[in-house]
């Protein structure tokens, strides 16, 4: 949703005069993190390189940010988890966000048979114990980036799917849909043309949430050790860790923690600033 | 808004102000009088039941070593000592065994323990449907068990076993109080009926348990009047906890072992207590594997594990490398027999001349069209394991052979070792009882479902030599002929033996007569039943 | 959006027909969740029999475990234990959990009063931060408050549970002593007030762990409503009757932002039940969430599906009173619903 979002170009124009401030440092931490993520493949042989004898090491000036509990170089491991993180992130929101949309949507827009059947596909979903879900998926199939994601988006998309019926329900009767029902405009035109840009400020809300969302669940997966494999750098991995050696070893919670802020944040607060601009347009 | 940011301050304000108030107040710190004379545990979960046939897990053991006694125990030393039992005589074939029941050991209601109660016990554990993993195992081949006398009871088993008298270590259960109830549901699961020198006063679920002392109890009296145990799950929660002052002993790791080094707070009210226990690590191979199957290649396995580095640095140190199923300080470990070194060029030599060479040129090593390709399977709270795990997984890509480590809980795990369907598995082995036998591990009788010889490992000379020890009941040919055993597991690497580790508890500076042993603190007698606490909160001496 | 006086009647009728309507739905719902959770507990990797013990379980042999299974009823085929099982819940009996023989439901008693203490509370007092948080915020859009609330909140937001909940233990238990790491409440709690105290100082650092990222939430949900609302015409058409800014944005642009607060908690309520599982994990904390995370692991078929019965029928109902609210509030959705 995200990449169609930013896709939609000229729609975005006048955001970016408002993207002052907190909006476009944030932007700049977004390009940052994906250019370290795009460089990041120079650092995997370092990230995977193991001394035992210097595990747990200090930041120091061989490690700026000390070593892991295998000695591996912290920085390192932080930057090859960079688009591990971002993409998953990504991904699962975009899972989340396109199905519910779409059920929520339908469900709402043409309501009766439809939205009850919809409804209930979404009610089950909802009340499907995730923990469970994501338990059993995490038993059943290889510990893999796709099942990460699969589990993350599958489990959150009703939640934007009820958001996206409501938002439906009240707009679709006003009077501009209805002109252009009258006017004899398709259902897909209706739908698309002039639904989703109305709902579309209050999604974008729901989406840049979802992205941040998907980060953290990512990074909780791995921090209860049923996310990535070991062997897969990730900053939730290297916080599970980190809570074995907390007191000793406080860069080893500090940095990815930090890492995993940082970029959260900075997907929120861009996402805000488009809001805002987005619905500057609305208005004129 | 600014008001509703007040409130939240006040509540984090007055949660603080309060938490302060009760620190300062004179009466909960264990060194205060009323507290003197209780000792603070610390349990990891919550018991499942305290029926001590059905006991599976470490807290239920905790807590029923207080309660319930068992018929022989051993002692720090691991010699058999009699407890409600006070003898035991074998018949000359060695299959039959006659116990007599200490006269003075009674139930908490006073009345005596009977061999009819010991006998329904035995017939419990033997019973199939009942789920008893910890004493089942001990009762595979029973016979009968009858009552001889009102004393006495005797048991028969199919063949003779030099480790029988070890099964006696084993609780009694009241016969008459299990009669009309479903085993598994009876109300003295929860609430047991006591033989030991205390009883239960208090159980609130998920937080603690409380037991006082036994009116009857009939043994040396204990020091303490209450024990109470808090249920604790992280290791380093509990050790805020003991320096806080509200728990008297702790298990701990190498990590939390090294910040008590460097802890003030800790140094002024605590100690650590470190010793080797008989407990191992090591690495599963299913043996069935074209991968596994050559001796020639476990053995270059075990060589491209850096156990020495493991030792050194994952363990700090307080680590020894193996070579066999046990720890060193077990009788049956021979310590002429040196573990293979690290050394992953000799390794490579023994790959290439079982056959596994990198033949397409793509880095890794491949026999018969195919890759030495497998994976590693840890339990996910083996922290120390993964570690492990990774580090070889590192070596061995070195070495052109590839592996991932895949993490499973608990239940999953097991279940992929017990049903044959891994490669390789990270394991723990830890020891219920001195009994040095690896028969139902390592024979291949003992194959599943029989047996846990899970990588389906299969030596003709090695069975010989287990099924020879098993009834030599001369304890130093038993040995030398598990000294034999002890070469061939080394040279023939039927899995990857890892390292023996010490065990770590913090302790109050308070507690006296903690005695350690290779089977740890608690599964020996006296053990807990024998701490005492100095009186005064500065050690001025012992209380009487 | 107008409609006529007499009406009313018919509207409580409707409103009545529509409830009915949905509580039927319900069923299948509940169907549904209720099989795919047996199918999926059973069919998972794993059983009551291998999970015994733990990480500290003793091992016993294949065979012995299929013993020990059948000591379960996990040797009868599925559908008659589904059967089994429904037909007791249809006595309202949960069944007995698998690791310690007692009834399910008073285990879910005994957890039940903790996890909605510690999330209602924690609900509470996000709401009570959030709503005005958001509605000053809204008020007036990128004044001074909207701009420096948005980037803390969107902060705050992303910080992780885990992480904050590790800092915070350790900066106030551990280094400063303030707050007490974890548990209920200190078994030498004194009664009465103090006690509360006690309590309240237990409760605070979970309390503040489950509120802090939900703020952001709430409050930037209550603005956007709020700032959509201030255009529309019927706000402005207040402030032009004479209503004071304050009223014209509490009793009308609020009442717009409502919609979308209601279907939000419709969502977050049933969390309410299944709890926190990696607050409730670090704190220690006796709750729903840890006693479901447990049972996972454990394989404790009973407890698993007490628990998720619970969870569904709770966000069933949550859902249904959620859509009665807005079917009150918005005539349109039950007519709507009604009419097709």
């Amino acid at each position: 949703m995200s990449a169609e979002f930013l896709a939609a170009g000229p729609s975005v124009v006048p955001a970016r005069r408002r993207l002052s401030g907190s909006g476009s440092a944030a932007l700049a931490v977004v390009v940052a993190l994906w250019i370290v993520a795009a460089f990041s493949p120079l650092f995997s042989a370092r990230a995977a390189e193991i001394r035992l004898g210097e595990r747990l090491q200090a930041p120091s000036a061989a490690h700026p940010l000390g070593t892991d509990d295998l000695g591996r170089d912290l920085l390192a491991r932080i930057v090859v988890a960079t688009p591990v993180s971002l993409g998953i992130g990504l991904t699962a929101a975009a899972v989340s966000l396109f199905v519910g949309f779409t059920v929520g949507g339908l469900a709402g827009y043409f309501g009766g048979a439809v939205d009850l059947l919809l409804s209930r596909l979404i009610e089950v979903v909802l009340c499907f114990p995730v923990l469970f879900l994501l338990l059993a998926l995490a038993a059943f199939l290889p510990p893999t980036p796709l099942t990460v994601i699969l589990a993350i988006g599958l489990t959150t998309w009703p939640g934007d799917a009820r958001y996206a019926r409501a938002e439906v329900l009240k707009v679709k009767d006003l009077d501009y849909t209805r002109a252009a029902r009258a006017a004899g405009a398709s259902t897909g035109r209706v739908l698309w043309r002039h639904l989703l840009p109305s709902v579309l400020p209050p999604l974008i809300v729901s989406a840049a949430f979802g992205v941040a969302w998907a980060i953290l669940a990512e990074a909780a997966l791995s921090f209860l050790g049923v996310g990535l494999p070991a062997t897969t750098p990730s900053w939730g991995g290297i916080l599970g860790v980190a809570t074995s050696y907390v007191e000793e070893a406080w860069w080893l919670a500090l940095f990815p923690g930090l890492a995993l802020f940082l970029t959260v944040a900075a997907y929120n607060l861009l996402a805000e600033g488009l809001r805002a601009g987005a619905s500057e347009r609305g208005r004129t | 808004m600014r008001r509703q940011l007040g409130a939240l301050l006040l509540l984090l304000t007055v949660g603080a102000f309060a938490c302060r108030a009760r620190e300062s107040a004179p009466a909960p710190s264990p060194q205060a009088a009323a507290s003197d004379r209780t000792l603070f545990r610390r349990l990891f979960g919550e018991p499942g039941t305290l029926n001590a046939v059905l006991q599976t897990d470490v807290p239920e053991q905790l807590v029923l070593a207080y309660v319930s006694r068992n018929l022989f125990d051993f002692d720090a030393g691991l010699h058999l000592v009699p407890s409600l039992a006070e003898r035991i005589e074998a018949s000359p074939d060695g299959l039959a065994y006659t116990i007599t029941l200490r006269p003075e050991a009674v139930w908490e209601d006073g009345t005596p323990v009977t061999p009819a109660d010991a006998v329904f016990t035995i017939r419990k554990i033997a019973d199939p449907s009942t789920p008893s993993p910890l004493f089942k195992p001990l009762f595979e081949d029973l016979v009968s068990a009858e009552e001889v006398s009102d004393r006495a009871f005797q048991v028969r088993f199919r063949k003779p076993y030099a480790y029988r008298a070890m099964s006696f270590v084993m609780p009694v259960l009241p016969v008459r109080r299990f009669a009309g109830v479903p085993f598994d549901r009876a109300p003295d699961n929860r609430r047991p009926f006591a033989n030991g020198p205390y009883r239960l006063a208090s159980w609130k679920p998920q937080e603690s348990l409380v037991l006082e002392r036994n009116p009857k109890s009939w043994g040396p009296p204990a020091f303490f009047d209450r024990i109470l145990f808090r249920i604790l799950p992280e290791n380093d929660v509990a050790y805020r906890a003991l320096v806080e002052g509200s728990l008297d002993e702790t298990l701990i790791d190498a990590s939390l072992k090294d910040r008590a080094a460097g802890d003030a707070a800790f140094g002024a009210c605590c100690r650590v207590l470190e010793f080797y226990d008989l407990d191992y690590s090591y690495i599963a191979l299913d043996t069935r594997l074209p991968f596994f199957s050559d001796a020639r290649v476990r053995r270059a396995l075990t060589m491209l594990l850096d156990r020495d580095g493991i030792a050194a640095h994952l363990y700090r140190g307080s680590a020894r490398v193996i070579s066999g199923p046990w720890a060193p300080q077990s009788p049956a470990s021979d310590p002429s027999v040196t573990p293979l070194p690290f050394d992953p060029a000799a390794a490579a030599r023994l790959l290439d001349e079982a056959g596994w060479r990198d033949t397409n040129g793509n880095g890794i090593r491949d026999r018969g069209g195919r890759e030495f390709d497998f994976e590693l399977l840890v339990s996910s709270g083996n922290t120390i394991g993964r570690e492990i795990d990774e580090t070889f997984v590192a070596e061995l890509a070195r070495a052109g052979i590839r592996a991932h480590v895949r993490s499973l809980e608990w239940a999953s795990f097991v279940e992929r070792l017990d049903s044959g369907s891994f490669e390789a598995a990270s394991l723990a082995s830890s020891a219920p009882d001195p009994n040095p036998d690896p028969y139902a591990y390592w024979h291949s009788s003992q194959w599943p479902p029989r047996g846990l010889n899970s990588g389906y490992y299969k030596n003709a000379e090695a069975d010989r030599l287990m099924d020879q020890a098993r009834t030599e009941m001369d304890e130093s040919k038993r040995i030398s002929l598990y000294h034999r055993l002890h070469r061939i597991f080394r040279d023939d690497a039927p899995a990857i033996f890892v390292v023996n580790s010490t065990k770590k508890y913090a302790l109050r500076r308070r507690l006296e007569g903690v005695e350690s042993s290779p089977l740890g603190l608690f599964a020996i007698w006296p053990g807990p039943v024998g701490w005492r606490a100095t009186a005064a909160p500065r050690g001025k001496g012992p209380s009487p | 959006m107008a409609s006529d006086g007499g009406a009313a009647r018919q509207r409580a009728q409707s409103v009545t027909r529509y409830a009915l309507a949905r509580l039927a739905l319900a069923v299948p719902t509940l169907a549904g969740i209720l099989i795919l959770v047996f199918l999926l507990l059973h069919l998972a990797p794993g059983s009551p029999v291998s999970a015994m013990g733990g990480e500290s379980g003793r091992r016993v042999s294949a065979r012995a475990a299929e013993e020990m299974r059948k000591q379960y009823g996990l040797d009868r085929p599925l559908p008659e234990r589904f059967g089994a099982w429904v037909g007791r819940v249809a006595r309202l009996d949960l069944g007995t959990s698998f690791v310690d023989r007692q009834p399910v439901s008073l285990r879910i008693r005994q957890a039940l009063p903790y996890t909605l203490l510690l999330n209602g509370l924690a609900l509470l007092l996000t709401l009570a931060i959030a709503i005005p948080l958001g509605v000053a915020a809204g008020g007036r859009p990128d004044g001074p408050l909207d701009r420096i609330s948005a980037p803390v909140l969107f902060a705050l937001y992303s910080l992780p549970t885990f992480w904050a909940a590790l800092l915070l233990q350790t900066l106030f238990s551990v280094r400063l002593g303030w707050l007490p790491l974890c548990c209920v409440a200190s078994d030498t709690a004194p009664g009465g007030l103090a006690g509360v105290g006690d309590r309240l100082a237990h409760l605070a650092l979970p309390v503040t762990c489950l509120t802090y990222g939900s703020l952001a939430f709430f409050a930037r949900l209550v603005r956007s409503g709020v700032v959509e609302a201030r255009r529309q015409e019927f706000v402005l058409a207040a402030r032009a009757r004479g209503a004071s800014p304050r009223r014209a944005l509490w009793a009308h642009a609020f009442r717009n932002a409502l919609l979308p607060l209601i279907t939000v908690l419709g969502l977050i309520l049933p969390a309410l039940l299944s709890g926190s599982v990696i607050v409730e994990k670090i704190f220690a904390w006796p709750g729903l969430g840890r006693l479901y995370f447990d049972s996972i692991l454990a394989r404790d078929y009973p407890v698993v599906l007490g628990l998720s019965l619970l969870g569904a029928v709770a966000t069933l109902l949550v859902t249904l009173a959620a859509d009665l609210a807005y079917a009150m509030a918005d005539p349109r959705v039950r007519d709507g619903t009604e009419a097709r």
